[in-house]
């Protein structure tokens, strides 16, 4: 008897203790994090213009509403388009970094410098020296086209509706590149060199090397840059934000800008609250699946 | 013999090729990594004349003039100043408060973990959007938002998920023996994480650092929304105040975004290997 009432007392003080040092944390997470979403959640069920307006309960309206609301369906749309865009990029300009770096010796050093340059600075910064670059009169890249008697591919990058989505992906691609090929140089850099020297012996040539040992063998950092590029994508609002604030004529607006608007600019923020709910559990269900694949790939 | 001298000399004709080609793309990616850079601290010595006739080239004069010019008529100053306030309170907590929890979580046994370990996840996959507005209104009730803590306190809050996930993964990794060395020694709980833990940790504790470091100081929406008064304002959301206001001073903003690159890079590229490590910690973790 004795026995097992010190058994619970110990593993409940035990309990006790490790708590202690969860409680900074925990504190400062559950007031700040945890509180908003479940306050949040709460704001999604009213109509709530904001300030000193009641708060009236109106159920799911919120969510029906959101679920015909073409501008949902348009962000989420851009959303996609946006995601597609900027992870083929990524991973493309990445993984050819990486195993151009890979197979260098010289100036190794100074390229992965560079490269990942762009991703230390702000997002701010980045979209105000983009949108410089864009500028239809100062922008350097419509003056690189004249000089190069390419005047004719010259525009408002930003201000085209046509381009203004790909302008901004490809800034993000410009920022985003160094950081995912710092990640699959790791990757190859851990992959057994013995299986390569194998697959020559047995007269693969590079392309094959390439696909049936490189790649299957960096699987594990394909997932993760993947995973985060595709989370990332569905949160994405600081750089469209300052390059185009959703515009123009809506060709950016992303789920983020349009969750801003509606809380900021329309004094919606009970539907804001809704649609960003609906966000969130986008982001949190595609999460889920794709690790349950990667899981059973393994 | 000639047979294959020629064979030789046209395998090593290709591997040259192959090398030429491997250099060219990568210089390529280097100029298009580099000339927005370039570009920007160009055109930050320029004057705003110079600029629709001289966009390419070297400014005619080193013009100092638009950097005193952003530090204090831009305010610059005051902006440089609230960055690092924010900042290095909300990396101390954050570091502090995650080797606490990390060590908690990676090395001991208690009810609930990883259902409490699961609720910090939820928030590295929440979008700010999902709490923005509900943060705005539970601050001013807290009576902080027009101070710096509106804005460090939300920042530290959400930096925490990342920061307990990598203290986590470490700690885990450390072996037991030294937890018990240390309670054989008589150390309490306390007392084996403070002396004998977290001197350990110094690598992942860097990494915390490097990655908050950079998520504070280059955060806009939080001291966008928390801190309206522009004496708070840290150097990100100055500067894009600063591009409304100055559109037409195209030398100017750049001294501004210089002012609020220059440094940055700099102690990147003498911290580089902690950066990269920093973040990407969290990457390879998972």
């Amino acid at each position: 008897m004795t026995t097992s009432v010190n058994v619970l007392s110990g593993k409940l003080r035990k309990s006790l203790v490790a708590y202690l040092f969860l409680l900074p944390a925990l504190l400062v997470y559950c007031t700040f994090v945890l509180y908003p979403i479940i306050d949040n959640f709460a704001l999604s069920l009213t109509n709530w213009q904001g300030g000193t307006d009641p708060k009236t309960f109106i159920g799911l309206e919120n969510y029906l509403h959101a679920l015909r609301d073409p501008m949902v369906l348009l962000s989420l749309q851009n959303n996609l388009v946006w995601i597609v865009g900027v992870t083929i990029g990524v991973v493309g300009l990445a993984l050819l970094s990486a195993m151009l770096l890979w197979t260098t010796d010289k100036g190794r050093l100074l390229f992965r410098t560079v490269f990942f340059m762009p991703a230390i600075l702000s997002l701010v910064v980045t979209g105000i020296i983009w949108n410089w670059i864009y500028n239809p009169v100062f922008g350097i890249l419509n003056k690189i086209f004249e000089s190069i008697g390419l005047s004719g591919l010259s525009r408002g990058w930003l201000g085209d509706s046509e381009t203004a989505l790909f302008s901004v992906i490809v800034t993000k691609i410009w920022q985003g590149f160094g950081w995912s090929m710092v990640l699959f140089l790791a990757g190859l850099m851990s992959i057994d060199m013995d299986l390569l020297d194998a697959a020559k012996i047995d007269g693969a040539n590079a392309w094959q090397r390439f696909r049936f040992v490189t790649l299957p063998q960096i699987r594990h950092v394909t997932t993760v840059v993947t995973l985060i590029a595709i989370i990332a994508g569905f949160k994405v609002f600081d750089i469209i934000f300052v390059m185009t604030q959703g515009g123009p004529g809506n060709k950016t607006l992303v789920m983020s800008i349009y969750i801003y608007r509606q809380a900021f600019k329309y004094d919606a923020p009970g539907y804001a609250a809704a649609v960003s709910i609906i966000l969130a559990a986008i982001i949190l269900s595609i999460s889920v699946i794709y690790i349950r694949l990667r899981e059973r790939g393994e | 013999m000639s047979v294959k001298l020629k064979r030789k000399s046209i395998v090593r004709k290709k591997k040259l090729a192959a090398s030429l080609i491997k250099y060219f793309v990568l210089v390529v990616l280097f100029v298009f990594s580099i000339f927005p850079f370039v570009w920007i601290w160009l055109t930050a010595l320029k004057e705003p004349s110079e600029l629709l006739d001289n966009i390419f080239g070297f400014p005619a004069s080193f013009n100092w003039r638009n950097f005193t010019q952003a530090w204090v008529k831009g305010r610059f100053g005051t902006y440089f100043k609230n960055s690092i306030i924010i900042t290095v309170p909300t990396v101390a907590g954050v570091c502090l408060f995650s080797a606490l929890a990390g060590y908690a979580f990676g090395k001991l046994k208690f009810i609930g973990r990883n259902f409490l370990f699961f609720l910090f996840l939820l928030g590295l996959m929440i979008p700010f959007q999902a709490i923005m507005v509900s943060l705005y209104y539970e601050l001013r009730d807290l009576h902080i938002l027009m101070t710096y803590w509106a804005a460090i306190l939300p920042m530290a809050a959400l930096g925490l998920p990342l920061g307990v996930f990598i203290m986590r993964a470490f700690f885990k990794g450390l072996p037991y023996e030294l937890m018990d060395a240390a309670l054989i020694d008589g150390c309490n709980q306390f007392g084996v994480f403070w002396r004998v833990m977290l001197p350990s940790a110094a690598p992942a504790l860097s990494s915390v650092a490097v990655f908050q470091s950079l998520q504070s100081w280059n955060d806009f929406l939080v001291p966008l929304l928390y801190l309206q008064k522009d004496e708070l304002r840290p150097l990100t959301v100055g500067l894009m105040l600063f591009k409304g206001r100055y559109t037409i001073n195209y030398p100017m903003l750049a001294a501004g975004a210089t002012i609020v690159t220059l440094p940055l890079i700099i102690i990147y590229i003498i911290f580089q290997r902690q950066f990269i490590s920093g973040l990407t910690a969290g990457a390879l973790k998972g």
